[in-house]
Order: structure tokens, then sequence, then C-alpha cells
């Protein structure tokens, strides 16, 4: 998807990023450089501490590198920000216990300054989308674990972000629950079309859900491979028994066996 | 609903036969020590119920005149510590260096006893009503204080990187965030400091002052045994004030964030 575009929509050359100050800093990331296409599905995957979150907490205008540069969509990763191209789903859903879930998908949409029928009407559709339009009106922890997830990927959604960052959003979820969430997040990323930086540890997921994985080492977090992902979308639950899909998984687990 | 209904009937009999089992309780012990161990002052110790629901049908426009007096002014103190207490949290919740400077000085206002605090205003004022709201208001704003600034600081990290992502103005982050998941801390300094606002205000109405529930209590102290069962009566009307304002805040509460965990049902609806 979009792997033609002329300009990187995300460009990472020689990022590095040292956590702690004075003669004890920890290098979490070591000279990184990649770049994300403009509507590409990508992952960064690897162990605990690779850096992955880091890195897309830089991506994020979160964190600051301390060396390298960061453009995204031709600007800082800050001009980024505060236009307001970011979407994000973090590893909790972190709803907030006082609005009900429809007023948690128009956050985004409230701060964007959208107006009040608008932002409803696209909660309406967003969390149509996710299977939760019968709980527009309950609280948050009236749900699920996995439906909480759903109302936050409806939320990062609901302003069509021009990117959107997921840090291991799945990882509470148990197998079955995971499964199902990477379908139902393709089929509503193919609507509304943002860049998807993914951070994983599952080879499955990134596998099944990328146009490309970037595949990272831990101390420090280094860019080991980026692997293509050639099968065809839709992506569905049958390809995981396909032969191609576990080849990938089997050649990714392979890069990780030379670190 | 009708789950809710039966739990509340469930509830209420109990309550009426621990009631009803307390005064009984209270009604023996009251006579054991008149009639039985003929203890001295035994009605001053322990008065008969019956003799002071009397005391209550006779005098209980007093009692509600006086009891609303006190209640008044201690209410009004409650308002306005409870707004200067909740402004130095978002002040202080805003500048670490603000807290630094401030709070030192808000701990210190606590270590002053108010019973020598009270009469030294008193005699600054002039005037038992203003004293009465200044001193409430003075016990009420640092429990308030302390618990919406713990309130203020307790919000997720992550709920904060949202408000970041979505490039939120900083008063948007207090207006969407900060203040609504301080509410619980706000409530719960609130119901600390209703009653003792009531128990302030009482308390300075012993130093000297015309109307108000600690006025009578005196009054029918120093008159002494004869006057036990109006002595009784102030105390209960006091303690009763500080539960009113205790339901008061609750009920607050419970209308303004029935989000809080305390308030979910059972179970829920999943």
């Amino acid at each position: 998807m979009g792997q033609a575009a002329a300009a990187p929509e995300i460009e990472l050359s020689g990022i590095s990023m040292s956590y702690g100050s004075g003669g004890a800093d920890v290098l979490a990331i070591d000279r990184i450089s990649l770049n994300i296409n403009k509507g590409e599905f990508v992952s960064l995957l690897g162990p605990s501490g690779c850096g992955k979150t880091t890195l897309l907490r830089l991506i994020a205008d979160l964190l600051q590198p301390t060396d390298g540069t960061l453009k995204v969509a031709g600007a800082s990763p800050r001009e980024a920000r505060l236009a307001q191209k970011y979407g994000i789903v973090f590893q909790n859903p972190v709803l907030y216990d006082w609005r009900k879930v429809r007023y948690n998908v128009t956050l985004p949409l409230e701060l964007m300054g959208v107006g009040k029928a608008k932002r409803e009407e696209r909660a309406e559709e967003l969390l149509a989308l996710v299977g939760l339009a019968a709980f527009a009106d309950k609280y948050p922890w009236q749900l699920s674990g996995g439906m909480q997830q759903r109302v936050a990927i409806a939320r990062a959604l609901s302003m069509e972000p021009e990117i959107l960052l997921m840090d291991e959003p799945f990882s509470a979820l148990d197998e079955f629950g995971r499964e199902r969430l990477n379908e139902e997040l393709l089929s509503v990323w193919s609507k509304v079309g943002s860049t998807v930086v993914f951070v994983t540890h599952s080879i499955p997921e990134a596998v099944f859900l990328s146009d490309r994985v970037f595949v990272l080492s831990p101390h420090p977090g280094r860019l080991s491979a980026v692997v293509d992902i050639p099968l065809p979308r839709p992506r569905t639950s049958e390809m995981r028994n396909d032969p191609a899909f576990f080849g990938l998984i089997a050649h990714i687990r392979d890069s990780f066996e030379g670190v | 609903m009708k789950g809710q209904r039966a739990l509340r009937q469930g509830r209420l009999l109990p309550t009426v036969v621990w009631a009803a089992a307390l005064l009984a309780v209270w009604e023996i012990i009251s006579w054991v020590l008149l009639d039985v161990a003929k203890t001295p002052l035994a009605q001053s110790k322990l008065p008969y119920i019956h003799e002071l629901a009397g005391t209550f049908g006779e005098y209980g426009g007093t009692l509600w005149r006086e009891g609303r007096a006190t209640f008044g002014n201690a209410g009004i103190g409650f308002v306005i510590g409870a707004v200067a207490g909740a402004l130095l949290a978002l002040i202080m919740s805003m500048s670490k260096w603000i807290e630094q400077l401030a709070f030192p000085y808000a701990v210190a206002s606590q270590m002053i006893p108010i019973l020598g605090l009270a009469p030294i205003l008193y005699g600054i004022v002039r005037d038992e009503q203003i004293s009465r709201v200044l001193i409430a208001g003075y016990i009420t704003f640092f429990p308030v204080s302390l618990n919406m600034l713990r309130g203020l600081r307790s919000v997720h990290p992550s709920a904060l990187e949202l408000m970041a992502i979505h490039a939120a103005k900083p008063w948007t982050v207090y207006w969407k965030l900060r203040l609504p998941a301080s509410l619980p801390g706000l409530f719960s300094g609130l119901k600390i400091a209703a009653p003792l606002a009531v128990t302030g205000a009482i308390l300075v109405e012993l130093m000297g002052a015309q109307h108000g529930i600690g006025v009578i209590m005196l009054r029918n102290l120093y008159y002494g045994p004869s006057h036990v069962y109006m002595f009784w009566s102030t105390v209960i009307v006091g303690a009763l004030l500080g539960i009113l304002s205790y339901c008061l805040i609750s009920l607050c509460e419970r209308l303004l964030t029935p989000w809080q965990p305390e308030f979910r049902r059972k179970g829920g609806d999943r």
C-alpha cells in the first residue's frame, strides 16, 4: 500500500536514545535508521529491552532522541503532534472513568474542536465498526477488557489520524481475543487508511497485520532486519493456516537466532 | 431495579432491629445505674431515653432554632474553606515551587489548637457569626486541600500522554482530565471536613456567643443536674448536625461522581 509514494511519511536517520544523566547513561536505542511510507502498516517487533516502545514514543514526540533526526511528513514530530496528526492506542485502554463509552470516543474530536453533532455521529460510526454500538451509553468499567480496548481503538480512529501509533495494544488479551481484534483492527484500518506503527513482541501478530516488519534486537536496541510481508489484503483468519504465513514467521524467528 | 429494592428492604429490617435493640440496652443500663446500682448523678451518666424524648418534644423549637444558627454559620464557613482549599490545591498542583512554599504553612496552621485559636479570633473580630464562619472555614481548608491535591496528582501518566498526543492545551488538561480525576479526593476531604466544621462552630459558641447549640449546651451544663436532659439533648443535636452534614456531602458525591468504584453495582452488566 502506497510504497510508491515519493517521500516517506516517517523518516528516522541515525536515531539514538540514552536514558539517565551523568556517567551512568543506558543506551536504549543505537543509531536506528528507517523509513515508513504513507498508508503503510508496519510493526516494530522485538523482545523486551529492544527499545521498540521507546522508538514509538520518539515518533510520538513523548520523548526526544539524544542523537539523530526524525521527520514526520517533512516536519518535526513536535509539529506533527501539534498539528494533531497522531492517534494512539496504549497497552492499557486508558479510558476516562467518568465518561461514558460514547464520550471516550469523542474525546480526541473535542480536543480538535469538532462540533458536537459531528462528534457524536463519528462516535456512533466508530462504535458500530468495532461492534460496540449497543454499549455507547455504558461506563468503561461495565465492559470487559477486550471491549475496553476496542473502545480505545475507536477513540484513536475517531479523528481519522494521519498516523496511528499502537503500543502492544493487545498484549493483555488472551490468544483468541488477540486474533479476533487483529482481524477487526485490519477491517477498521482499511476504511481509514492511516499510516500505522504497531509495536508488538508477537511474531504471528506482526506478520498477520503488517506490510513490513522491523525486527529489533536488544541491549542496545538496534535494527537487525526488515522483512516484507507480501501476503495479499484483505487478510483473513484462514491465512493463519497458509504455509506462506508460517514461512514468514520462521524467517523472522531465524533473524532472531543470529542476535 | 427490582433487585435493588429487595436489597434495600433486606437492609432495612436489620437496621430497625439494631436501632431498637440499642435503645433498649440504653434504657436498661440507665435504669440499672439509677435504681439498681444507685450511682450518684446516674441520669447525667446515661439519661432515660423516654425523658430525652420528652425534652425534645417540649423544647424542640429552641433546639431547632439554635441548631439552625450553628449549622448555617458552619455551612457558610465550610463552603468558604472548601473553595479556598480546592483553589490552593489547584495552584499547588500547577507548581512544585508553590507547593514547597505553601505546604509547610498549611501543615503548621493545623498545629494551632482550635481551643486556643477560637478565643483569640473572637477577641479580634468581636462577632460571633463571623468567628463561627472563620473557624469552620479554617478547619475545612486543610483536609480539602490535601485530599484534592492528591486527587489532582493521581492521574495516570498514560491518561496525560493521551492529552499530549492530541495537543491539548494546559487548561483543557485540567478541565477534561485533572479536575474530574480529583473529584473522589475532593469528596473524601469534604466528608472529613463537614462534621469537623460543625464541631468547630460549636466550640466557638462555647466562648461566649448569644446563639447556637453550643450556647444552650454550655448554659445547661452550668445549671447542673436539673438540666441534664436538656444538656444531653444539645449534645445529641450537635451529633445529628454532624451526621446531617456528612450525609449531605455523600449525597452530592453520589450525584456528581456516579462512576466511582464504590457506587458500581455488583456484577455490572457486561
